[in-house]
This record gives C-alpha cells, structure tokens and sequence, in this order.
C-alpha cells in the first residue's frame, strides 16, 4: 500500500465508517493548516460517498496565538456571525474534525488566564445543542503531520507516526469495517454488562488517588457509536477504545491524580490533580498549565465539575502502541480517563437527567495506568472490581 | 520572527487595508500562504484590530468539487458564506494570490471549470465594492509551489527578493516610497480625465481594436478612499491607471501577450474578437473552453469591464518575470478585462454602457510593440503609449 492509498482509505474509513456520510448530506470538515493533505482526502471520500456539498473550514493555531497574545480581550470570547450560520448548518448533516496538533505547546509563552478564558462563547452554546440534540453525526479522527511527529518522537518522522496511527485505527486489518464492526460490538457488549449491574458510583484508587464519583440512575453506559435522531449511527470518534458515562456531577469527593501530561488549548498540563468536594473541584495543582486550568474552572460556569467517566483497559490499540501521542483523541483511548466540564447527553436515552453537568467546554484527562483499581460501588455498599492492572474484571 | 515578512505584512496593514482601530479584519488566504496570513493578523492585531477573521482557501478542495461533486455544488453559495462577505462592510479585507498550482485543474472539463462560480456570493461583494463599503488590498504570498512555476524550481528565496522589490521593500522607507509612487500615478490619472477621451485604440500583432469610453466612469489608479473615507491601496503592488469602458462599444480584435493563470488552469494564446462590445469570437492554444464556458454561462462576462495602461517605469515589469499571477503580471504591462466594470469608478446611475457581470478575468495585453491611442470625441487621436513608454506630459 503507497502513502497515497493509505490516506484515501483512511480518510474512506472516517468518512464510512466513523462519520457515515449518507448521499445528498452536506459534510463539514475541520482540519488544521498543517492537516491540509488528510484534509483533502476526506474531501474527496465524501463527495465519492455522495455528499452534496463539502465545506471545509480550516483552524489556524498561529491566528490564535496571535488572538491571544495580541488582540483585545473583547477578542477571546467573541463568536462571529459567520462562524455560528457554519455551525448551525452542520444541523442534520456530518462533521468530520482532526487532531493531531503540530505544535501542541504553541501558546505555552502566553498567560494561561487569557488562554483558559478564550473560548467562544456562543459557538459553544451551539455546539452545546447540537450534542443534546444528537443532529450531527459527526467523527474526530488524527492527521499525522511533523510538527506533531516530532513532538511524540523527538523527530520528524511522519512515517512511524502513520504507522502507528494505522494500526490504532485498524487499517492493517485485512477488512477495515468488518475489524470495526467487530470491535464496536465487542465494546457496545461490555458497557451493557455494566449498565446493567447498575452501580451507584465508581471508586477509584491508586497513587495520590482516591476518589468517589456518582453515577446517575438514568445514565447508561455506552461505547461511542452513536445514532443520530435521523437514525443514522456514527462512530464519534476513531481509534475509540472506551466505554463512558455521564456522571452525577453533584456527587464527587476525593483527590485524582493524572497519569499523563494533557494537551489542552496549545499548553501541555504536567502532573494534574484535582479534589472534589461535593462534586465540585475545590484544589487544583500541576507542575505545568495550572493557570490555564483554573482559568477555565474559574470563568467557564460548571468547569468544575465532571462530565464524563471513561474506562478503557490494556486491550486499547492505542494503549498497545506504547506512545504518548500528546493527543487527547489517542491518549484518551490508552488509558481510563474523565473529563471536566460537560456532561455528556449520548449516554442518555432520553432528556438528559438534571445531575448531568452543564457546561461549555469538556476536557478528558488521562488518570488510568497499572496502578489504578477502579471498582463499581453498588446500592448496598458493595464493591465490585472493575479494573485492576489494567485488565477488565467483569464478565463480557 | 522574520523581518521581511513582518516588514512586508505590516506594510499590507497600514498602508493596503490601513486597517483602523476597531475594525475587524477579513483575511482570505490559500492554505499554502499561512506563513504569510499568521504575520498579516499579528500586525492587524497590533494595528489595532478588533478581530482577525481568517479563512483559508484550498484548490485541492475546489478540484474534488467540480471533479467529483454534483453539479448544484458548482455554484452552491452556503449562507455562511453569504453572511461572511456581508460581514466586511465597514472593516478591512486582506485577501493574498500566488497560486501554488496554477494548473491545478488543468485535467478537468473546462466548461465545468467555467460554470463553477458561487454567483451569489460575488453579487454581494460587487455590491460591498460598489458601495465603496471595504478597505481592502489583495496581495502576493511567496510559496514553493508559486516559485516553481516562476522559476522552475522552488526557488521561495528569489521568488521574495522579486516580491520584496515589487513592493518597494528594498527602498530605506517604503511607507514614503509609496506615497511618492501614488502620487506619480494619481498624476497621471488626473491627466487622462482631463483629456476626456471618447475611446482607446489598440494596435499590435494580432491587435487592432477600439474600445468606447465611458463618460460617467473615471480613470483611477493606486489609491481610493472608502464611503466612511479611509484611505486604502487596493492592490500591492500596483503601477496601472485604469477605467471601466463603455461596454457597448468594442470593436476588432486583441492578442493576449502573456498566458495566464485562471481557475486552476492556464491560457494561452488568448485572442478575443468584439463586435458591437460582445465577444463574438474565442481563440485560444489552452483553456480556450474555460473562456468560452465563461462567456456562455455568465451573464456579460463577454463585454469588458476594464482598460488599464502600465508603462516601462513599472517595477513588476523591471523584474522582467512572468509571474503566472495576475496581481503581478496585470501590472507589469497593459492589460484589459472581461466581465464586470469596477463599480466604484462610476459617477451616477448605472447604464448599459456600465457592465454588470458575477466576474471580473483580466488579461495582459501590453509590450514593446503595442500602440495605445485616445482618440477624442473629434476624432483626433493622441499617443498613450508607445514602446511601453508614457507619451502624455
């Protein structure tokens, strides 16, 4: 297979599979500059899957830096019309966004209180909505470039990192789909299994760790294939190795440690911990990006508390690869993670449960490892082991 | 940082768009020309800018559309769009050239090519443009792929000291060499309204055609001044004069003396045949079929819109390139353009005369053997030009 090949059937893969543009949909992607090249193949499948029309909006991180670092502070919140009538037209057709940043500390020289401040406030809403309204179907997928090679390791070597992305991403299985299909059902299978011993909360355990989240009665455990309300099922996010579920954002006490540096908005946070007190984070310490996160939790309403609860175990591709690929899309999938900020309403079947925090923004951070024990707090107190050495322990 | 290039899109800021506190600022650049769009919106910013709006433009993206995509997608206009070229009434616009593949969709159907324009969204920037509403300037972004087919090679280097050169850059002031350089042109201007021509005459190889000028239009060059009276330099460079011609009026026939770039493809050998102002007659040795897809399927786009005279004193031309861009190549020498007339050049109310078209294509015209006339209303006809040399005192 030439690098040619590889990327149209990459960019076939998230556009069949992951996103599963139907004929006659508008699709909409995302790609950053230095994505331009997976940015054009998704393109490309997406008319050849029948796509109507494909917008292509592309992110500039230097444009931000700049926003940042130069701009006025009216700047860093302001949604442009333009920008939203492009996110509401996404409403009833597919999306499709890469990651993979080329410079993940990009905005490391700037103040991580303007940096954790800027976010578009109404664009968020929107998307916000969308989630709710479950309108998109849409897919996250990573574009290997050198900026981003070169940051995983230390060279430039946009080969290995291709290999490695392909092999999270099942392409040297002889049958890409039939691979995923299996893989879903096989992760769709073990959240069942959890959904229906129903536990009341989660307790996780491990260095500087103890902490004790709520679960919600009505929130299901899921993997991230997903149905649209048009019907049209979607896999939300491509390599996905998770099962997740929306906590009882009222209902978190403890201390948890992350076990990998997070690259958050072009600052990479080193050494986070958090405690909770009653479901909202009351102590937030890290060796670097502390400023940027307490900026969030600080201006953003509900970042402090949590959104989702995922856990993945040492059968993750991503996790098997042995790389910290300083991207939440990956690292997120190597290990258990959680995430602050926005409850997520895929693991409802219904109206989101009043418990499931409301929020602007949803930030994952890895926590998992070998070390961590995870186990299900049932009803009457009992705990039953869910990970213990990165292994699952509940049948299925 | 990089000096020229923070020099250069400084430049672009304040004396181009003269971006004003405030405003916001709409950049519109090939994905190729980042390097040069980041500097553009850090100087916007510290020009005082009240936002950056960026949009990145993609040839790859636009050739799996007319290659793959149905045939509404060719001139589909999302309202994001709409609303986005709406948004730059009353602030700055910055958009960049240099096509890094200017042949790009030379291997797709021509008339497919042609018919792909997204009509609405240029009504509405006539509109803006008309309305005198933006203060904006297109200019040249240095890429590997524009200086391969400069230069055969991907020579960024040379093709900067080019660019730089073109945009008085190497001069120890370039703020003031501009200024000096606007007013020779505006001079030259005032020159030729004066005159009050009643047409142009062209003569050259393959060249002999009379063009009616337009009484209600002006002549212009370099610098204007939007409705609210900011001071802008619409294109950088810039070494025309130019007017929009009564559109009724074009008799015989124009060779084209350069090939250029248009919609991913290249033309060459372009001669163009008017009677009665409308384009009767397309020759062309490549793209012949773009052209002629133009002609058929937008509205006017075969009478003309524009005339601009550039002489030997043009630092474009002095570099003695072809740049395959039209910003540069259409001031290097004499050129002419189909389509809409430029609508803020037009004192009172539209007539027919005033061309209206969804497109503007300019095409250079101009060398050492083409002979520019006026020729005045008593059929008297003073020399413009001659051997690329101004003949007007």
């Amino acid at each position: 297979m030439t690098g040619d090949e590889r990327l149209e059937r990459y960019a076939e893969l998230a556009v069949r599979v992951g996103a599963n543009v139907q004929p006659g949909q508008q699709v909409f992607v995302h790609p950053m500059v230095e994505h331009a090249e997976l940015g054009r193949a998704l393109v490309r499948q997406a008319y050849r899957a029948g796509a109507e029309y494909v917008h292509v909006s592309y992110r500039d991180d230097h444009v931000r830096h700049a926003m940042i670092g130069l701009g006025p502070d009216s700047a860093l919140t302001y949604s442009p019309d333009w920008a939203k009538d492009l996110m509401l037209a996404e409403a009833g057709n597919a999306s499709i966004g890469t990651t993979g940043r080329p410079e993940p500390e990009l905005l490391a020289d700037l103040d991580g209180e303007r940096v954790g401040r800027a976010i578009q406030l109404e664009l968020a809403e929107i998307a916000q909505q969308q989630h709710r309204d479950n309108s998109v179907n849409w897919c996250g997928v990573g574009a290997p470039n050198e900026g981003w090679a070169t940051q995983v390791f230390g060279e430039p070597d946009v080969e290995r990192l291709w290999e490695k992305v392909a092999f999270c991403m099942r392409l040297d299985e002889p049958d890409p789909v039939e691979a995923w299909r299996e893989h879903m059902a096989r992760l769709d299978a073990r959240a069942e299994a959890l959904t229906t011993l129903g536990p009341d909360a989660l307790h996780y355990r491990g260095p500087g760790t103890d902490l004790t989240v709520g679960l919600l009665p009505t929130a299901r455990w899921g993997s991230a294939r997903f149905r649209t309300s048009g019907g049209i099922d979607y896999v939300a996010n491509m390599p996905t190795e998770e099962i997740f579920t929306t906590p009882d954002s009222r209902r978190a006490d403890g201390t948890i440690r992350s076990s990998l540096p997070l690259v958050l908005n072009g600052q990479i946070i080193r050494g986070l911990e958090f405690t909770f007190e009653d479901g909202r984070i009351v102590g937030v310490e890290a060796e670097t990006g502390a400023d940027l996160v307490r900026s969030q939790l600080g201006t953003i309403e509900n970042a402090d508390r949590l959104g989702e609860l995922a856990l993945v175990t040492n059968e993750s591709r991503v996790g098997q690869s042995e790389t910290l690929f300083f991207d939440t899309l990956f690292d997120e999938n190597a290990t258990c993670h959680i995430a602050y900020g926005m409850g997520l309403p895929y693991a409802f079947d219904g109206e989101p449960d009043g418990g499931s925090n409301v929020c602007k923004i949803h930030i994952d951070f890895m926590v998992g490892g070998p070390e961590l024990e995870v186990d299900a707090v049932l009803a009457d107190g009992s705990e039953i082991p869910l990970i213990r050495n990165e292994t699952w322990q509940l049948a299925a | 940082m990089d000096e020229r290039l923070e020099g250069y899109a400084e430049l672009v800021v304040r004396v181009g768009a003269n971006v004003q506190p405030g405003q916001e600022v709409f950049l519109f650049a090939a994905v190729e020309h980042h390097d040069l769009a980041r500097a553009i919106a850090r100087q916007a910013y510290r020009a005082g800018a009240s936002y950056v709006n960026i949009v990145y433009r993609d040839g790859h993206v636009r050739k799996a559309m007319i290659e793959l995509g149905p045939d509404e997608a060719l001139t589909y206009a999302p309202e994001w769009q709409k609303v986005l070229a709406r948004s730059s009434e009353g602030n700055a616009l910055i958009a960049t050239t240099g096509d890094p593949e200017p042949e790009l969709l030379a291997d797709l159907d021509g008339e497919r090519v042609g018919r792909a324009v997204a009509q609405e969204l240029v009504q509405i920037q006539m509109q803006l443009m008309g309305e005198n509403a933006v203060n904006w300037v297109g200019v040249g972004a240095p890429s590997e792929g524009w200086a391969t087919q400069v230069f055969g090679e991907p020579d960024v280097e040379k093709l900067w000291e080019k660019v730089a050169f073109c945009m008085r850059l190497d001069e120890p002031d370039p703020v003031a060499a501009w200024e000096e350089h606007l007013a020779r042109l505006a001079e030259r201007t005032t020159r030729l309204n004066e005159l009050d021509a009643d047409a142009l005459r062209y003569r050259g190889p393959g060249t002999d055609l009379v063009v009616g000028l337009h009484p209600n239009v002006r002549w212009a060059s370099g610098a204007g001044d939007t409705a609210s009276g900011i001071r802008y330099v619409a294109n950088m460079p810039t070494e025309e004069v130019f007017t929009s011609p009564d559109a009724r009026r074009a008799e015989g026939t124009i060779r084209a003396t350069q090939p250029f770039p248009l919609f991913g493809q290249i033309v060459r050998g372009l001669e163009l045949t008017f009677e009665q102002g409308r384009a009767v007659r397309v020759e062309a040795e490549t793209g012949g079929e773009l052209v002629r897809s133009h002609f058929a399927t937008i509205e006017n786009a075969d009478r003309l819109g524009e005339v601009a005279l550039v002489t030997g004193e043009s630092r474009v031309g002095q570099t003695g390139l072809l740049f395959y861009d039209v910003l540069f190549d259409e001031n290097s020498t004499c050129h002419i353009a189909y389509g809409t007339a430029l609508p803020f050049l037009l004192e009172g109310e539209p007539d027919d005369g005033f061309n209206i078209a969804n497109m503007h294509v300019d095409f250079m015209v101009g060398g050492p053997e083409l002979e520019v006339d006026a020729v005045l209303a008593d059929g008297t006809e003073v020399p413009l030009i001659r051997n690329e040399e101004w003949q007007l005192a």
